[in-house]
């Protein structure tokens, strides 16, 4: 096949996404013959899997231990360093959140965990950067879809279809 | 390979966190030039089309009226702030996200165009950004999971290369390329050549250029071929 109607082909806009998801499955589907070898020291330290469980713990799996602002719980860091306070805040609980614990076994898989301060110490304390940039992609997803709806870039309905 | 094999002299660090920024020759060249042309690009106004018509000897000027032009100027400012922050950001997670912004501030850019064939060909775009999003953070969490760090500057003391990190690499790539629209999808983006307000169509250019090159030194410094 000559190179130039290839590229030609290519030339049309429609095509390129089925292109790319094409190429995209296909090195997806050759992932499942790559064997998997995972970092057994991993940043974020994690308890074994069911132990928090099976002693009724109600902060199951998310329990790090700690006192807030007495007591550091177990939280790494990549740079120790630049996060001197680290733990202080890890077992953080909101009035609410200690009602809840005290009614439930569950409390740590429900979504009224999201108040824990673990979340707070990995997202905002060493990872801070990274929730400044995702809330801007939001930011900006926003402003485009909300001048788009109030500007109505183009109106279709008298065009011609191609 | 490590970092000063491929930037130069490692000048110094801004710790923010566990997100280091490195700066290097390199970087900081790629990120000055982000911020010269983003600066150019604030202060310049948008180009008038003049289009001859056939038939009398009147000129068509094909404009861009005042609201269009600000959004188109407020998201290319942004876009070239996202570009040099990814020139200069030392870690992986981070650097996915630039790009995601970097893709959807383009489509932004792209989005208030008002003509018919460049807001189909937008809309294609949009497509791969979409699908492009998957790859590059799936393929950011493989090299978390199979390294145990996103700190590039971490990822370069690690001696070895498994299979799953040149898989995740080359998932990070497939996002990069979706998302930045660079060379085999530059057909889709030919469409806004001729559009009038260059100046701020040239950023999308521009930012999928740096990233590139950047995300070469990323893959380079994760898979050190060399």
């Amino acid at each position: 096949m000559n190179i130039g109607r290839i590229w030609n082909s290519l030339a049309n806009p429609k095509r390129i996404p089925r292109l790319f998801a094409l190429i995209l499955a296909i090195i997806l589907l050759a992932g499942f013959i790559i064997p998997i070898s995972l970092n057994d020291h991993q940043l974020y330290p994690r308890p074994t899997p069911q132990s928090q469980i099976s002693v009724l713990n109600p902060l199951a799996p998310y329990d790090r231990g700690g006192i807030p602002l007495k007591e550091t719980g177990t939280v790494k860091a990549q740079y120790p360093k630049n996060s001197l306070e680290l733990g202080q805040i890890t077992a953080y609980l909101s009035p609410i959140a200690i009602g809840v614990k005290n009614t439930t076994y569950y409390y740590g898989t429900s979504i009224y965990s999201s108040p824990g301060g673990l979340i707070d110490e990995i997202l905002y304390y060493t990872r801070g950067f990274d929730t400044i940039l995702e809330s801007s992609i939001l930011m900006m997803a926003f402003i485009i879809a909300s001048w788009v709806a109030l500007h109505f870039t183009m109106r279709r309905e008298g065009e011609d279809e191609e | 390979m490590d970092l000063t094999t491929i930037g130069g002299q490692l000048l110094g660090t801004i710790p923010l966190g566990d997100i280091v920024l490195y700066l290097t020759p390199f970087n900081l060249f790629m990120f000055a030039g982000a911020l010269a042309f983003t600066t150019l690009i604030a202060i310049s106004r948008t180009e008038t089309q003049v289009e001859a018509e056939f038939g009398t000897l009147k000129d068509k000027e094909v404009k861009v009226d005042l609201q269009e032009f600000k959004i188109r100027r407020f998201l290319a400012i942004v876009c070239g702030l996202a570009t040099a922050g990814a020139m200069i950001t030392g870690d992986l997670f981070n650097f996915t996200l630039f790009v995601t912004l970097i893709g959807i501030v383009n489509i932004g850019i792209v989005s208030a165009v008002r003509q018919v064939d460049v807001l189909n060909a937008a809309f294609q775009y949009g497509l791969i950004a979409m699908m492009a999003s998957l790859p590059l953070f799936g393929g950011a969490a493989i090299i978390l999971a199979s390294t145990g760090t996103l700190s590039l500057l971490e990822l370069v003391k690690i001696p070895y290369v498994t299979s799953m990190m040149t898989f995740g690499s080359l998932l990070l790539l497939m996002g990069i390329i979706g998302e930045t629209g660079v060379a085999p999808f530059y057909a889709t983006k030919a469409e806004m050549f001729r559009t009038p307000g260059s100046p701020f169509i040239l950023i999308i250019h521009l930012s999928s250029l740096l990233v590139i090159v950047r995300a070469i030194e990323v893959l380079l410094i994760i898979n050190k071929p060399f």
